[in-house]
């Protein structure tokens, strides 16, 4: 990126790309004094062009490829992919696909908030003993990933019309232990971050996005419904079988970055909430209507809206007939909160030292801001 | 902004109140709107989608090349928090002369979005606060990556 132009009475810091708290991207700061007045965030460091990449495979191969876009997040960014593509090949998905979808998703997701949520207490400098926590917390759903995928990352595990496999023999009450391990767990966070006095001394009314500026900037996900806009998209346009299962938006009004890290914390009970639901009620039946590899989607246009760890993806798939698809144009949630980021400096006073809390608050994940 | 807009109650409403300034608006899988303005009317009616209907959020944008047609196309995605459908607001794209005016004046965060399509599509968007290149590199000089007829080697 060509740097902007400097006024003479600041001092510009680069940030990154790789500091331990800026992750795969470069942000300048334009700093006067402790006070930062300017972000700039220079993204592209981990830019592979998935989207040309798409364009030269078949619509099934692009399976693959996109799950590299968030590596904690791989089933919510793939659900977004194979909605598109089985839109375009016009498959219906059997009820107990859906289920199972579900359940991966919210896995995932518990997953990417788990991995935030140790960023977070590692950004607060206090407690590395909570990132260590959820590493090995974590660990209780990857078992569990790999246990129904045969993969512990990146599983590849939708196809359009379906999933992969279905259950093995006991899943389902392997799942409901995971879930009573993690809710116990849960209370220890609690207590050892939202109620720790330290925790709130560094989260409090710090960078605060008011309601009417989220929605300006393209806020998305956890960020703005910590500011208090009840936008999910399992709600606005429900897949899978969210439309069946028992759950609400969460906001919090603070607007600062603990209502985010709060609303996080309360995403993730839910998502055990629904985990448990799936795990008990999960109706029987087919997991995949067949279709063949070489299937060839008439020419049209498709667009499916997931909501990721981090918020909202879109994917908008053009096909003309051929295997592979025409175009696929891919709104991944990180860019849009990147740009918050970037002008939050303006709306509310932050220092050199808040702003590993901050970006954490954000939780971008550059992979997908990147594509 | 208080009661939930339906697509149907939208579109009868729209067509009806902007026909000055709309060309065309289109239905796809039940929850899109597609919407093409007049020509010289383009910021003109992306702000009266803004303000007057509530499209506040901006989703991104994007741009999708047909070299065969000559020409390109830039798609905005928008979208209001009490709405149970999405607008695709489409501007047609002159492929020999491509210059738009940036939709930056509307929606502050389509900034980033069309960083990329300028980088990616060598659009040029009038009016951008800073139109510098957003994820290839500064020193860039292998052509536009997402138009077809890229072919994916570099240009010394």
């Amino acid at each position: 990126m060509t740097e902007p132009e400097i006024t003479p009475e600041l001092m510009r810091i680069s940030w990154g790309p790789q500091h331990p708290m800026s992750g795969q991207t470069r942000i300048l700061l334009d700093t006067d004094g402790e006070k930062v007045h300017r972000i700039i965030a220079d993204l592209g460091f981990t830019h592979r062009g998935i989207e040309k990449v798409l364009e030269n495979r078949s619509l099934i191969g692009g399976i693959v490829p996109i799950d590299r876009m968030a590596m904690v997040d791989t089933a919510n960014i793939s659900i977004g992919y194979v909605t598109a593509a089985e839109k375009a090949l016009g498959l219906e998905v059997p009820e107990r696909a859906n289920w199972i979808r579900s359940l991966v998703c919210e896995m995932s997701r518990i997953n990417s908030h788990l991995y935030a949520f140790g960023l977070q207490a590692e950004a607060t400098g206090y407690f590395p003993a909570v990132f260590l926590w959820t590493t090995i917390d974590r660990e209780i759903l990857l078992d569990l990933f790999e246990e129904l995928t045969g993969a512990r990352w990146s599983f590849n595990f939708f196809l359009p019309g379906g999933v992969y496999k279905d259950f093995p023999e006991g899943f389902a009450d392997r799942v409901v232990e995971g879930v009573h391990y993690l809710r116990n767990r849960f209370k220890d966070y609690w207590n050892a971050m939202i109620e720790n006095p330290m925790f709130e001394m560094r989260c409090d009314n710090v960078a605060i996005l008011e309601p009417k500026d989220a929605l300006r900037l393209g806020a998305t996900g956890p960020v703005l419904r910590g500011s208090g806009i009840p936008v999910d998209m399992r709600n606005e346009e429900p897949y899978a079988a969210y439309a069946d299962l028992d759950w609400e938006i969460i906001t919090e009004d603070a607007c600062d970055v603990m209502a985010r890290t709060k609303v996080r914390f309360h995403e993730i009970g839910q998502s055990l909430n629904m985990m448990e639901q799936i795990a008990k009620e999960i109706p029987e039946g087919e997991i995949k209507t067949r279709f063949s590899p070489f299937a060839r989607a008439p020419e049209g246009e498709h667009i499916s809206r997931v909501e990721n760890g981090r918020g909202e993806m879109s994917t908008h798939l053009w096909t003309n007939g051929t295997p592979n698809p025409y175009r696929v144009k891919i709104l991944p949630p990180s860019l849009r909160n990147m740009y918050v980021f970037e002008r939050l400096a303006e709306l509310s006073h932050i220092t050199v030292a808040d702003i590993p809390v901050v970006i954490n608050s954000i939780d971008p994940w550059y992979l997908d801001a990147d594509r | 902004m208080s009661r939930k807009i339906s697509l149907p109650d939208f579109i009868s409403s729209f067509n009806e109140a902007q026909k000055e300034i709309v060309e065309s608006v289109d239905v796809f899988e039940d929850t899109r709107a597609s919407i093409k303005a007049k020509k010289d009317k383009i910021i003109e009616a992306a702000e009266v989608i803004r303000d007057e209907y509530g499209f506040v959020i901006p989703i991104g944008g994007g741009a999708i090349d047909y070299p065969e047609e000559n020409r390109m196309e830039m798609n905005y995605y928008l979208n209001n928090p009490d709405s149970d459908f999405i607008i695709i607001y489409r501007i047609p794209v002159n492929r020999e002369k491509p210059v738009l005016p940036s939709m930056t004046q509307v929606w502050e965060a389509m900034s980033f979005h069309e960083r990329e399509t300028h980088e990616m599509f060598g659009i040029d968007f009038e009016g951008h606060p800073n139109l510098v290149p957003l994820l290839l590199p500064p020193d860039w000089k292998g052509g536009y990556p997402l138009r077809k007829d890229f072919k994916g080697e570099g240009v010394e």
